[in-house]
């Protein structure tokens, strides 16, 4: 485990980062303030936010087959989603960062949607954040994460200590292959550092429009991204549409790894967010496969994590034909808590159907 | 209302009970108008039942219906050290306690109490125990906690609703005080026998939360409803949540009329619960979505009466499925027996180590029983099989760590001091040195 300077891992910095610093002037962490009012008129998609900010990267370890990287941010807004209902979580006044233990399968890079991270802090072996279970979460440039905001009463080093389980059943290849990890890491909390972190305001004009913030890329941490539906493997069927959400359906001739019998075929489905391509872990789907109006298949479609295809959804079916009508039901959304952008999409999905 | 002595005297009281001591006691017992608990009868064993835990008959029951749990509480976690008791050692031990119950009526006005050992103790015998007790040692019971395991040897559970009584028995049992309610004390005392490994304290009923939230893991804007019995803001212990005691009880061996003690020590982080959650999602998470939307529990839930009502949830993996949280109760449906649960809960809430906490006490006739419950609390069916998360939306998973598991026997009360592990084999050894 090496320590860089925080400032190496600054990352989605614009080229108007500086302008974007120049607005910061004054603004006191302590203040919900720093974040302006949100876009009015937000449409139920995924919609560009009012503004950017960096991340900073502190220390990274490995244990039990998984590798976490603990990063921060400024304290934001964020939504949590029960069902098809969001609530929005203000910035408290006490809030000191956003904290955000990134922790991924090491030898896949795969971020694991069946284990919930625990975070510990302590100071001088007293207790500051004591047994914090952060959501997990989907932002613009993170993709897929847990998070929360803490507070920390004030500057100093502080020991961070990240918990993960050994995770669930439904996992093929070496993500089968792990154990429950510790990390432990210094965190050297420097509110004038954070404050040096870019914020960036994005154009009036644009904030509100159809599209998302990019995604950042991270040294050192795998992409957060979904495989392009190329990069899938097996026969790759098409892509279909549901709550400004795009579901990518493939099948694999193989389906032993998940449950099935020689013979039989896999579907898997792998939704993602539009534009950056984030999986969407943490829904409730179902499926039917008919052919000729005769239904083949009508069950849960249940989440999976595999090296190749990553956060994805399948079944095992006894065969797939060309033109076999798939209709993928979302029975519940996202449950996952949304940073802005996000917050209105991936709520309300309708059926959606893909002729195979 | 700060100048009331009620007040000023109850809010005292609260707090000393969690700092303990002499000294705390006697800045109680001086502070204002002593209160009146009537004595213990004069050979409490004549007249209290053979089962210790037998507490229902001695609590009286709330309006709602619900047996009401006394509000104080002290957890004395005793070790033996190396070796064997000795007869005199039980002597002590047994002399010990009944110096308390004679000092104070068996109720929630008076004491109520309970001593309890662990597997760990049991282990210093070259007998085992015997088969009609399932006492195992704890361990994780889920995967994604890490508890220390809760070693000590025995474990005293003091319950009363004045904090000063079970703040008195404690001092009585540690051989501090000479006099207890005007009822001289023994010499004897359950420090000669044990150390004090550990004292835990804590607080059920209405108002005590809302009083001690003034700690870490509760947000600083005072968010625990006034009237809540608990932290988390809600009436837990519904009467029909809870088994009998006699469900709960050993029904064979030398241990029957005894009982298996579960006690975890849970912390609580309730800034997400109430400072990120609305009311509606606390109510799913703790009840069912369909309580929720149908805004079936008011306030802490008192309108429930003594029946959570939770026919009208649904099926727990249906609703994960469809509203993708699912309630804490409701998850606990499908472990009931003849629609009763299989623990009996005595839990509490604590300000141990200036954290909001818990200390999940359970009775039951196995650990087992335990275990199964603890796992439909897990729901990892349906964590697996729908969009409700390890921990998110999974009933009140979020927001607990479990730090510490412990496993007891609550011997009968013939067998309260210092049992050996298997009675029988030690009654028939005594009986041949008898006839030799």
């Amino acid at each position: 485990m090496r320590k860089r300077s925080r400032r190496a891992f600054l990352a989605g910095v614009g080229a108007t980062g500086v302008g974007g610093l120049a607005g910061c002037l004054g603004f006191e962490l302590e203040s919900s303030s720093l974040e302006p009012s949100l876009v009015e008129n937000r449409p139920d998609a995924v919609y560009v936010p009012t503004h950017t900010e960096g991340m900073a990267m502190g220390e990274m370890g490995s244990d039990g087959g998984y590798s976490c990287a603990l990063t921060y941010s400024y304290p934001h807004r964020f939504w949590t989603v029960t069902g098809s209902d969001t609530t929005q979580v203000e910035v408290g006044s006490d809030d000191a960062l956003h904290l955000m233990p990134v922790v991924w399968h090491s030898e896949t890079g795969v971020i694991p949607s069946d284990v919930s991270p625990r975070v510990d802090v302590t100071r001088d072996g007293e207790s500051v954040v004591d047994g914090l279970n952060p959501w997990p979460m989907l932002a613009q440039q993170m993709g897929y994460h847990f998070g929360d905001n803490i507070e920390l009463p004030e500057a100093g080093e502080y020991t961070v200590t990240v918990s993960v389980g050994a995770g669930g059943e439904r996992r093929t290849g070496p993500l089968a292959d792990t154990a429950a990890a510790e990390f432990e890491f210094t965190l050297d909390y420097q509110p004038s550092e954070l404050r040096d972190l870019p914020f960036e305001d994005i154009a009036e004009a644009r904030q509100g429009t159809l599209g998302a913030a990019e995604p950042m890329q991270m040294d050192m941490v795998p992409t957060m991204q979904a495989p392009t539906a190329d990069d899938l493997p097996g026969t790759v069927r098409g892509t279909t549409e549901s709550g400004d959400a795009q579901f990518v359906v493939t099948t694999l001739d193989d389906a032993t790894r998940f449950g099935g019998k020689e013979g039989q075929q896999y579907v898997a489905v792998s939704p993602r967010t539009p534009y950056n391509r984030f999986p969407l872990p943490q829904m409730s789907l179902s499926a039917t496969l008919s052919r000729d109006g005769e239904t083949r298949f009508d069950g849960y479609l249940n989440e999976w994590l595999g090296p190749d295809l990553g956060i994805h959804y399948g079944a095992v079916v006894e065969g797939v034909a060309a033109g076999d009508e798939f209709t993928i039901t979302v029975d519940s959304p996202p449950q996952i808590s949304r940073h802005e952008g996000y917050e209105t999409a991936f709520l309300g999905m309708p059926d959606t159907t893909l002729t195979l | 209302m700060s100048d009331s002595p009620g007040i000023d005297r109850r809010a005292f009281v609260k707090s000393a009970v969690a700092i303990g001591g002499a000294a705390a006691l006697s800045a109680c017992l001086d502070r204002g108008p002593s209160i009146d608990v009537p004595r213990g009868p004069e050979e409490p064993s004549a007249t209290f039942p053979e089962r210790q835990h037998a507490w229902n008959a001695a609590l009286p029951t709330t309006d709602a219906g619900n047996n009401h749990h006394p509000r104080h509480r002290v957890l004395l976690a005793l070790d033996y050290g190396d070796g064997t008791p000795t007869d005199a050692e039980r002597e002590t031990v047994e002399a010990a306690l009944a110096g308390v119950e004679r000092a104070y009526e068996r109720s929630a006005a008076g004491l109520l109490l309970t001593i309890s050992y662990s597997p760990y103790y049991f282990d210093r015998f070259d007998d085992d125990l015997p088969e009609s007790v399932d006492l195992p040692e704890p361990t994780a019971l889920s995967s994604f906690e890490d508890p220390d395991a809760d070693a000590v040897d025995a474990i005293v559970h003091l319950a009363s609703d004045h904090g000063e009584v079970v703040m008195g028995a404690e001092e009585a049992l540690k051989g501090e005080l000479g006099e207890l309610n005007g009822v001289s004390q023994p010499e004897a005392a359950l420090t000669d026998v044990f150390s004090l490994a550990e004292r835990r304290t804590g607080f059920v009923g209405d108002g005590l939360p809302a009083e001690n939230q003034d700690v870490d893991g509760v947000p600083d804007d005072d968010p625990v409803p006034e009237d809540a019995p608990l932290y988390m803001g809600f009436e837990s212990a519904f009467d029909g949540n809870q088994p009998t005691e006699d469900r709960v009880t050993i029904q064979q061996g030398p241990f029957a009329g005894g009982t298996t003690q579960q006690l975890s020590t849970l912390t609580l982080n309730l800034t997400q619960w109430y400072e990120q959650d609305t009311r509606d999602q606390r109510v799913s998470k703790m009840f069912c979505p369909h309580h929720a939307q149908n805004d079936v529990v008011e306030g802490a839930g008192g309108n429930l009466g003594s029946d959570t009502r939770m026919d009208d949830c649904g099926d727990p993996m249906e609703t994960a499925r469809r509203e993708g949280v699912v309630g804490h109760s409701q998850k606990m449906v499908d472990v009931r027996e003849d629609d009763t649960p299989i623990i009996l809960r005595r839990d509490f809430d604590s300000t141990d180590r200036d954290h909001a906490g818990l200390h999940f006490l359970s009775l039951q006739r196995t650990i087992t029983d335990f275990v199964t419950t603890r796992e439909a609390m897990n729901g990892d069916q349906i964590d697996s099989d729908s969009a409700v998360g390890q921990r998110t939306n999974n009933g009140i998973l979020q927001y607990i760590n479990t730090v510490r598991r412990g496993n007891f026997l609550v011997p009968p009360r013939s067998l309260r001091a210092l049992p050996p592990a298997d009675p029988r084999a030690t009654a028939a050894e005594n009986a041949e040195v008898a006839n030799a």
